[in-house]
């Protein structure tokens, strides 16, 4: 590459992590002469500025109402400039901002669920857009391939359900199960209940009905139902009935 | 004059509109005539779920044409090697009789900007840019566009003339040109010149598809937001490149505040009518 086309990205880049009137007259102080209007080279920050923005704002609408509008812009400037845009698709950025926020959490007086908000979005997001294949016909129970667990001491499950009406989210332990409905393409998320985790241990280690039973005392039918209900809502893969 | 379409075999596909968010439920069961349908590959190349049954769906009714706007054609970075990768292997997978990016840089120091940014009008950027089109060429291994963007301030240090740079990249590079008719007009208000002279001034032999859009005027300035009708100003000027180029895939590009889609189809038929005109002369 040239030498004046280098010094080009190199001061588009200076001016392009951190846009504002000083950044923008450094850029300008780099090239005598240019008399292209400011204004019109401050639209390309703006611009990308504007895309962190939106894919945070897309992915995190709960987390935004929860800090509310001060905040919430605070959080966005202190995250784009740590330059999060690594992947070439745009809603990847929003991954570390869980992470982001929990480290700033205590200096930035968040509520304590807002961290674990934020990855619940996240995890929303993510299995929604998972690359894991829709299943072909299975041969035995399986655990659907885009389930997620989320551990986390605050009842999120009914905070998201309410869409953020709620005042806060209760304290307490929750396990949170996150998959793709395999033929809807929705996402759906639960509190883990022992006989969902059942079912999905009875998925992930190949353990028959009839072994489970003997070993909990439940019913061979009870177990039944759960799995059928667990089938029903994607939660875990059957074969088909005509495969056997 | 051997045109750059009729070198690869390439035919007229008539007019098309972009596979959006909104239209997933929809537009793989629309009864509305269409002829082909224009992907963002960015939406499919990491994301699965509804935008890949969407786009299956999609490709059993109609060719399916990636262009993208992350491939950074005219950045410092090297080339990403997954995202090249991956958007060959979408290629394939679609059987897409080729695909485009824009003339721009998107991507600086491992950081993706995710945004169209002008390059200088020089021949440092020509002889940059002109390797960067024959890698991807040769690693996709399908007929590749390269788009005009739309820009809002003219880069430092340009020695060429916009068209000069255009005409030098894809001939040097031997690759075809999309040509966004609304980002000619938009450029052409914003920076003062007559937007037919310009269009003269290209290498026509070598469009093999047009966009067109909509965009919002504000007092200084146009932005190209795809967000409203094709105006009427726009549509003469797609005529007047119709009658240079003959019939060539047309696009109805919408992004922003994004209609129905019997409102986009709208559109394509407008598009649709001016391609029957001008393969009937």
């Amino acid at each position: 590459m040239k030498p004046a086309l280098k010094h080009f990205f190199d001061s588009m880049g200076a001016y392009l992590a951190r846009p504002g009137p000083e950044s923008l007259e450094r850029l300008y102080s780099e090239h005598p002469g240019w008399d292209a209007p400011r204004e019109r080279v401050a639209l390309y920050g703006d611009f990308i500025r504007g895309h962190v923005r939106g894919a945070l704002e897309k992915v995190f609408p709960l987390v935004r109402g929860a800090v509310g509008p001060d905040a919430w812009g605070a959080l966005v400037e202190g995250y784009t400039l740590t330059r999060p845009a690594r992947h070439h698709e745009l809603n990847h950025l929003a991954e570390g901002f869980p992470a982001f926020l929990a480290d700033a959490a205590a200096s930035n007086g968040l509520a304590p669920f807002v961290p674990a908000l934020a990855r619940f979005e996240w995890t929303d997001f993510a299995v929604f857009t998972s690359e894991a294949p829709s299943p072909e016909p299975v041969a035995r129970l399986t655990a659907n391939p885009t389930l997620a667990v989320l551990e986390h001491p605050f009842r999120l499950c009914a905070y998201v359900r309410a869409k953020g009406a709620l005042a806060k989210p209760e304290a307490g332990e929750e396990v949170a199960l996150v998959w793709r409905h395999p033929e809807q393409l929705v996402t759906f998320y639960v509190e883990a209940t022992p006989p969902a985790l059942l079912v999905l241990k009875m998925a992930v280690e190949g353990l028959s009905m009839e072994d489970v039973a003997a070993a909990t005392g439940m019913s061979v039918e009870a177990l039944r139902s759960a799995v059928e209900r667990c089938a029903r809502d994607g939660l875990v893969l059957r074969p088909s009935a005509s495969g056997g | 004059m051997v045109t750059y379409a009729r070198r690869h075999g390439l035919k007229p596909l008539g007019a098309g509109i972009g596979l959006r968010r909104s239209f997933y439920e929809e537009l793989p069961r629309t009864g509305r005539a269409l002829d082909w349908v224009e992907i963002i590959p960015e939406n499919f190349l990491t994301l699965g779920g509804r935008p890949q049954r969407t786009l299956d769906a999609c490709a059993e009714r109609w060719p399916v044409l990636p262009h993208g706007v992350g491939l950074d054609i005219g950045g410092p970075d090297a080339l990403d090697a997954d995202y090249v990768t991956r958007l060959a292997a979408l290629v394939e997978r679609v059987d897409a009789p080729f695909f485009s990016d824009h003339l721009c840089y998107s991507r600086l120091d491992g950081v993706y900007l995710h945004d169209l940014l002008p390059l200088p009008f020089t021949e440092a950027a020509v002889e940059h840019v002109v390797p960067r089109v024959r890698e991807v060429m040769a690693r996709v291994g399908r007929p590749f566009l390269l788009e005009n963007p739309s820009y809002y301030a003219r880069m430092p240090g340009g020695t060429l003339s916009e068209a000069d740079f255009l005409r030098h990249v894809v001939e040097e590079a031997d690759c075809g040109l999309l040509l966004d008719v609304n980002n000619v007009y938009v450029n052409a208000l914003n920076h003062g010149y007559d937007a037919r002279a310009f269009v003269d001034a290209l290498p026509l032999e070598r469009v093999v598809q047009v966009h067109l859009a909509g965009h919002t005027r504000y007092p200084d300035v146009i932005i190209d937001t795809h967000g409203d009708r094709v105006c009427g100003d726009v549509w003469s000027l797609y005529r007047h490149v119709l009658r240079r180029t003959g019939p060539v895939a047309t696009l109805i590009e919408w992004d922003q505040d994004i209609p129905s889609l019997d409102a986009v189809l709208d559109e394509a038929d407008v598009a649709r009518a001016a391609l029957r005109e001008v393969a009937g002369r």
